[in-house]
């Protein structure tokens, strides 16, 4: 399994979805035209088969269906482009993807940077950065390659739904009525049901029977106990301290409108409960994780990622590199060691490699200090080790 | 096939058919309105008289036509599903929708949250998105010290300048630390002088009686390390009049100088400064973009054998990943007997022949007080075995 084939889902699902819900829309607009046209047809049609047929009442109907059917086509004109622009963006993503494999180091290395942009920008908007990641992918150009819209779109209902305002959710429902019909989402009742509580916070319990009975009605299959619950409310004052009424008057409920829409937003796309930024940083921080990086300063490496002081103490509870061959690199150089660089061990048991410590020899007429300990040793004391 | 491959072949197919659809509904939607067109100005014609016979078969086949035509154009349309079901398809089969089941997320939440942004703040100040990592700032309250930002900023000023080819602050820059350069062994100071007295010689020969006095004010403390490059850098003033472009020295002009500077003003400084050369965020994900389709391959197979919850044993992972010798930082020793990492209760031994094994597979190894060590014929006493430090 190549690496662009475990993360980038999301990145070529969600425009694709936006091709499809494209072409349903397409299709729709195509038959609604077709019927318009027919309609038109028929009705001359039929009074061709009459045998009053003045020819300046069938100029006219003619004239209504020229009328129809310059309609019909500028809209297919209209939607057809539409998809074929949503189908350029899924195809441009593709194309940005193939990069991966490149033959060119430098277009991969651009790719990886890129790519980890791209990361930052999906994890900044789950996070709610969201100016911050418009304002990354604007000043990279990777705009077209995330997912920006999606989540913006998502801003706007969780900032309406922050200030207590329906209606953008609601129209967001609408929108994707038949996935989230799929899904088997409660986000609308719950929604619908805010509605009637907030109705009674402010008294208005004849409207809110009637929002009951033009809502609720048809619900009954999965939310009974919730529109019996509710109903019951009618008959408490809005300050009441009587439990479950308390909890359904509370503004809790807002902030739990809120999460629920983001998680049906998510699932909605496709997308993964968690960004993948944070399981690539799991995985790599796993992957780069050893022993050393815990045991005190003299352990680190100032290149190891995991050894940075803020990387460390997020890997610690993830699980240790896995090896079963030895890896030796020199803690002086960094380099590996090897039949070229073979490991030396001073006689107070600390290995380093041949070529620095000769290195250190030759500018010191012979002796070595041990970077970890400060001993001094003459370099002939060195010994050689074998690690199979 | 390549996923991406299998992917851009069907969205191509996509794109094509819509295209010739779109051209195909265009143009016979306009042959059928300017069909109809021309019959209704015939009609116009006759006056406010009843039509002929004629013409109302002719009406009736254009009728006809019309709806045979807008009738196949939407099943046309509809037909294009397929094409366009066949992405989605093709994106599931070759992508994986669910990587999360391999991670926690509760590493990440929590009071986690703030180093992670603090990480991902660094790592906007190590890239130079100075007013990224403001915005970033400002928009989680992150609190950050005042001095961790401080190189940065410095580092970010003179590599601007550079990318602006002005050698001006990274040159006094290196002076400033001409000593901690030297014993870094970086050439940086003379590599800035060299790219400064390219640039007078360029400007023609006008300017050579300031190259030759740049030089032997900057070169002469390098002689040592660099004569090769001096006696080129003196050589090239032989052809300035005729043009360096023509002469063997024409490479001196390349625009790689200056992105060679970049790299190595950015290698140096942060060696330094102590900072790891690459940003570590970016290391973390080039490794995690590795590790994780091993591991998901991995989790597949351990899930169809029943083993469960990897990643709650908390010791390794399941299974090795080779993240390349430039990713490796620190040694591992994995004892050759018992296949198992070395750690603080059995860590490595030097035998006295030079092998070196674990601690609990000497003991294991270890008959009445005598031990043969198992890559050669030497036997020895085990008590003889030394700890070593890797």
């Amino acid at each position: 399994m190549a690496d662009v084939s475990s993360i980038e889902h999301p990145t070529l699902k969600v425009p694709y979805d936006v091709l499809n819900k494209k072409f349903r829309l397409a299709q729709k607009t195509l038959d609604r035209e077709v019927c318009h046209v027919t309609s038109a047809v028929t009705e001359l049609e039929r009074i061709l088969f009459t045998d009053n047929r003045s020819a300046s009442q069938i100029s006219s109907l003619l004239g209504g269906v020229v009328e129809k059917l310059s309609s019909f086509k500028r809209k297919a004109e209209e939607a057809t482009q539409e998809e074929i622009e949503s189908g350029r963006v899924v195809k441009r993503r593709v194309d940005h993807l193939k990069d991966h494999d490149s033959l060119s180091p430098s277009v991969v290395a651009e790719w990886k940077r890129t790519r980890l942009d791209r990361l930052l920008v999906e994890y900044l908007l789950r996070a709610g950065c969201y100016s911050t990641a418009t304002k990354l992918a604007s000043s990279r150009g990777i705009e077209g390659l995330t997912n920006l819209d999606v989540f913006l779109v998502a801003r706007e209902v969780e900032q309406s739904l922050a200030c207590h305002d329906t209606s953008k959710c609601l129209s967001w429902c609408h929108d994707n009525k038949s996935k989230l019909r799929k899904l088997n989402s409660s986000l609308e009742f719950n929604v619908r049901m805010q509605e009637f509580i907030e109705l009674i916070r402010n008294d208005r319990r004849m409207d809110a029977i009637r929002h009951a009975r033009k809502y609720f009605t048809g619900q009954e299959a999965g939310h009974l106990p919730s529109i019996q619950r509710c109903m019951a409310l009618v008959a408490f004052p809005a300050n009441t301290d009587v439990s479950p009424y308390k909890e359904l008057l509370s503004n809790v409920r807002w902030d739990q409108l809120i999460e629920q829409f983001r998680a049906e937003n998510l699932k909605l796309y496709q997308l993964s409960s968690q960004s993948a930024f944070s399981v690539v940083v799991q995985s790599g921080l796993s992957a780069l994780k050893t022993p050393h990086c815990y045991r005190g300063a003299t352990g680190h490496n100032p290149d190891c990622p995991v050894c940075q002081p803020s990387l460390n103490s997020l890997a610690s509870p993830l699980p240790y590199a896995h090896c079963s061959q030895s890896r030796l690199v020199c803690h002086i150089s960094g380099e590996q060691l090897n039949e070229n660089n073979q490991p030396l061990m001073l006689p107070n048991g600390y290995v380093y490699g041949q070529k620095a410590l000769q290195q250190m020899a030759d500018e010191n007429n012979g002796t070595i200090v041990c970077p970890r300990t400060r001993q001094t040793f003459n370099i002939r004391d060195a010994e050689k080790v074998f690690v199979m | 096939m390549d996923a991406c491959t299998a992917v851009a072949r069907e969205i191509e197919k996509v794109l094509s058919k819509f295209t010739s659809y779109s051209d195909h509904a265009t143009s016979t939607i306009t042959s059928l309105h300017s069909n109809i067109e021309s019959l209704q100005s015939e009609i116009d014609q006759v006056g406010s008289g009843d039509i002929t016979e004629a013409q109302a078969v002719i009406l009736s086949q254009a009728i006809g036509r019309v709806k045979e035509a807008v009738n196949r154009l939407s099943t046309e349309h509809r037909d294009l599903h397929s094409s366009v079901s066949k992405v989605g398809k093709a994106i599931d089969k070759n992508f994986t929708a669910d990587f999360g089941c391999i991670s926690n997320d509760s590493v990440f939440s929590g009071d986690k949250q703030q180093l992670v942004n603090e990480v991902i703040c660094q790592h906007f100040f190590r890239e130079g998105l100075l007013d990224i990592a403001e915005e970033f700032i400002s928009e989680t309250g992150l609190e950050l010290q005042e001095e961790s930002r401080e190189p940065f900023f410095e580092l970010n000023r003179i590599l601007a300048a550079l990318k602006a080819r002005d050698l001006g602050p990274a040159l006094q820059w290196a002076e400033e630390n001409r000593e901690k350069l030297r014993a870094q062994n970086s050439s940086l100071e003379f590599k800035l002088h060299r790219l400064a007295y390219i640039n007078l010689v360029k400007e023609g020969p006008h300017r050579v009686p300031q190259a030759i006095e740049y030089a032997r004010l900057h070169f002469t403390p390098f002689v040592y390390q660099h004569e090769k490059v001096i006696q080129s850098l003196m050589g090239c003033l032989l052809y300035v009049k005729g043009g360096l472009e023509h002469s063997p020295y024409t490479d001196l002009l390349g625009s790689h100088q200056w992105s060679e500077i970049c790299e190595v003003f950015t290698r140096d400084a942060c060696a330094l400064l102590g900072l790891s050369v690459d940003s570590s965020l970016a290391v973390c994900v080039n490794a995690g973009c590795t590790a994780l389709p091993v591991l998901l391959n991995i989790k597949q197979v351990m899930q169809q054998r029943a083993v469960h919850n990897m990643w709650n044993t908390k010791e390794e992972l399941p299974i090795e990943i080779d993240l390349g010798p430039s990713s490796r930082y620190h040694s591992i020793f994995a004892c050759p007997i018992l296949r198992q990492q070395s750690t603080e209760s059995n860590p490595p031994m030097r035998l006295i022949c030079g092998h070196v094994i674990s601690r609990d597979a000497l003991n294991k190894l270890t008959t009445s007080a005598k031990l043969k060590c198992p890559y050669c014929p030497v036997e020895q006493n085990p008590a003889d075995a030394v700890q070593i430090f890797f």
